[in-house]
């Protein structure tokens, strides 16, 4: 038998906090897409409505807004017209929290896959994102439709040049989910009361973010506290490339777009460097 | 056996029993502190005393090219682990493997089958888990469905499928699997007898093919004998032995099969029974030929049984000899004539021949009936024993089949000498 030292690959105990491996990721474009069509089909199968539901419920969402906040309570909209302003934020913080939650449960959920085969275990929370990537661009049309509308009214300025950028913010809100819910995804297999917890937690950062309100709102002495929070210069991006607004805090955003990465990066490498280890716990 | 596909290199794998839940966040902040200060948390945890095991210690072995390697072992020696540390599903606590090629671990059949999805979308969702791409899964889907036997149901959801047909979906994927390694763990205790057969014959097929390297854990002997080229022995974690799959599993059987060929109980109060029958004796006496005391085909063996009985009102008595091979295939049921007998102690005999057994392990059950059809007491697997083969003025050295191999004159002769007419 010649000894040749040539190897492949190598299995050994160490823990790499660096060894990301994303190389691998291309070889498995075929499970990635696969993954991603099987949560898009599963997901709809033996519901009566089925993929309506895409839409459905941010409209839904959208119209429960507009009678709570836009007539009862009447929170300003910084003259952007109601529905098309409520719906940009459902729909970007939607995706956010879709996300996240999806992405957050990846060792819990898999763990009979997990225990059996391998494969490198990004694919699975990047499949999450990507198939909430498709639902977003189905409610990204719908808002556009209604855009539209509006448009036609003479209610809502023109699209500009800024247009060009949604894509970048879009992108930017489904990273920052993933980052997220990679940390989380380690910490929610070790400690499984979490799970009650993040639930709680995920809809106060809901209402500390620009949903249903517009950022301005967030001035004043601690204002200045909740624009760290990378979700609401997200969400403002948004709305001040859609609306054409005039933009103040350029610092946040720039901020929120570097915390973006800095979370995304760290959650990688903790992702990577429990994702084997943590199946000897779940 | 070209060059080395695996090295694997003192391996172990170190376990940590109970504690899961509560107290979690508290100890895992402990033992970071603790590791900050440089001291293992796992040698604080041995000299704690907790429970931890060793699944696997220091295990070393290689594999060429083209090899099928089996694993024997009990339940818990590890074998399992190994192939999950391969497969890189856990990771080792010690040492290193390093390897060339691409893996496929079947560890179970279905891993990943969605049961919303039909047959069809499960089919390449199984697939690209193990491994394969879509054009290889496209080129082989044909196969794989003819395979499966489930063409008609391929655009159903697979929770409408019975179990048997998940399974049989299942391993028509994972049996056209085409990676340099293939990593197998007891896939094939499942499915009924017919696919079992099939599954074998396609292990067979696939493992035969060019340079294709397989792992294989099986409690399945005549699997492994089939199969392996070599095997190695685990207890306890540790590798114990590995060469030819044949003497290892001979070796393994031996060290597994304890002969058991007596038992006796001088009280009736203590002896296996019931209010009918109390064994008093049961005994199995070879006639060894040689001066070892080995048994093996030429050893004609005895077989003597003493038991108290009381006649439930009136009735006769047959008692039945039940040999089974290890496998739970019944080699043969022989039983006395019907027999009228007093209460009291009863003594039964039985001769088994030379040269009638084949070799191989083997066990006894007896059953007590009365009037032909009432199971009076039924003394399951009361005696054990292992036949040796011994063979002369033979050149051939592969495994005699068969559960006997009796001493039959078979003729050859010639009839006409001077052509085919």
């Amino acid at each position: 038998m010649a000894e040749i030292e040539e190897w492949e690959w190598e299995i050994d105990p160490r823990y790499h906090w660096f060894k990301w491996e994303l190389g691998a990721i291309p070889q498995y474009k075929d499970l990635l897409f696969r993954l991603v069509r099987r949560d898009l089909l599963a997901n709809y199968q033996q519901t009566i409505l089925g993929p309506f539901w895409i839409l459905l419920q941010p409209v839904l969402t959208m119209l429960l807004y507009w009678v709570i906040f836009g007539t009862i309570v009447k929170v300003s909209t910084n003259g952007i017209p109601p529905l098309v302003f409520y719906l940009s934020g459902i729909i970007c913080w939607n995706f956010f929290s879709d996300c996240l939650s999806g992405t957050m449960y990846t060792f819990i959920h898999n763990s009979a896959v997990f225990g059996k085969v391998w494969f490198p275990r990004l694919l699975v929370p990047l499949s999450v994102v990507l198939a909430q990537g498709v639902r977003m661009l189905v409610q990204l049309a719908l808002f556009f439709l209604l855009y539209g509308i509006f448009y036609v009214r003479g209610d809502v300025p023109a699209s500009g040049i800024g247009w060009l950028l949604l894509p970048v913010v879009v992108l930017w809100i489904g990273l920052f989910g993933l980052g997220v819910g990679l940390l989380l995804s380690v910490l929610t297999a070790r400690y499984r009361d979490l799970d009650y917890s993040l639930q709680f937690i995920l809809r106060l950062w809901m209402f500390a973010s620009p949903v249903f309100y517009p950022a301005q709102l967030l001035s004043g002495k601690y204002g200045f506290f909740l624009w760290l929070n990378p979700m609401t210069p997200l969400i403002e991006a948004f709305r001040v490339f859609c609306f054409r607004r005039e933009v103040d805090h350029v610092g946040y955003f720039w901020a929120a777009g570097g915390a973006v990465l800095v979370v995304l990066a760290m959650g990688i490498a903790f992702f990577k460097r429990h994702e084997v280890s943590v199946n000897d716990i779940v | 056996m070209s060059q080395l596909m695996i090295k694997v290199e003192g391996i172990s794998k170190y376990y940590r029993l109970g504690t899961q839940g509560s107290g979690r966040l508290r100890e895992d902040w402990s033992n970071w502190w603790k590791s900050v200060g440089r001291k293992s948390a796992r040698a604080d945890a041995s000299s704690r005393g907790e429970a931890h095991i060793w699944a696997l210690k220091d295990v070393s072995f290689e594999v060429g090219e083209g090899e099928v390697i089996g694993f024997i072992g009990k339940n818990g020696a590890g074998k399992s682990t190994l192939l999950k540390i391969i497969s890189r599903i856990t990771q080792p606590t010690q040492g290193r493997i390093r390897g060339r090629g691409r893996i496929a671990s079947l560890l179970e059949v279905g891993t990943g089958f969605h049961q919303e999805l039909t047959g069809r979308e499960n089919i390449y969702l199984n697939g690209h888990m193990l491994g394969m791409t879509r054009r290889e899964i496209d080129s082989q889907f044909d196969a794989i469905v003819d395979f499966s036997g489930v063409e008609t149901f391929l655009d159903t959801p697979v929770k409408r499928y019975s179990s048997g047909m998940y399974v049989r979906l299942a391993f028509a994927v994972a049996a056209h699997l085409t990676p340099e390694i293939l990593i197998v763990d007891e896939v094939l205790s499942v499915g009924d007898a017919e696919f079992q057969q099939k599954c074998l014959r396609k292990m067979k097929e696939v493992s035969g093919q060019e340079g294709r390297t397989v792992l294989f854990v099986s409690h399945n002997m005549q699997a492994l004998r089939n199969l392996c080229h070599r095997a190695y022995i685990l207890e306890h974690g540790v590798l114990v032995e590995g060469g030819p799959a044949d003497r290892m599993i001979a070796r393994y059987l031996r060290d597994s099969q304890v002969h058991f060929l007596r038992q006796f109980y001088p009280e009736p109060a203590l002896a296996p029974g019931n209010d009918h029958i109390r064994i008093k004796r049961v005994e199995l006496i070879p006639a060894y030929s040689g001066a070892e005391e080995l048994i093996d085909i030429r050893t004609a063996l005895q077989l003597e049984l003493e038991f108290w009985y009381e006649p439930p009102g009136v009735s006769d008595l047959i008692v039945g000899i039940h040999l089974f091979a290890l496998t739970g295939d019944c080699v043969f049921d022989v039983s006395s004539s019907r027999t009228t007998l007093d209460k009291g102690l009863v003594k039964c005999g039985c001769r088994i021949p030379a040269n009638f057994l084949n070799d191989g392990s083997y066990y006894i059950s007896i059953v007590f009936v009365s009037n032909t059809t009432h199971r009076l007491f039924y003394f399951e697997s009361c005696l054990a024993f292992e036949v040796a083969d011994y063979r002369e003025h033979t050149s051939w050295y592969g495994k005699w089949i068969g559960y006997v191999r009796p001493d039959f004159k078979v003729t050859l002769e010639a009839l006409n000498p001077d052509g085919y007419v």
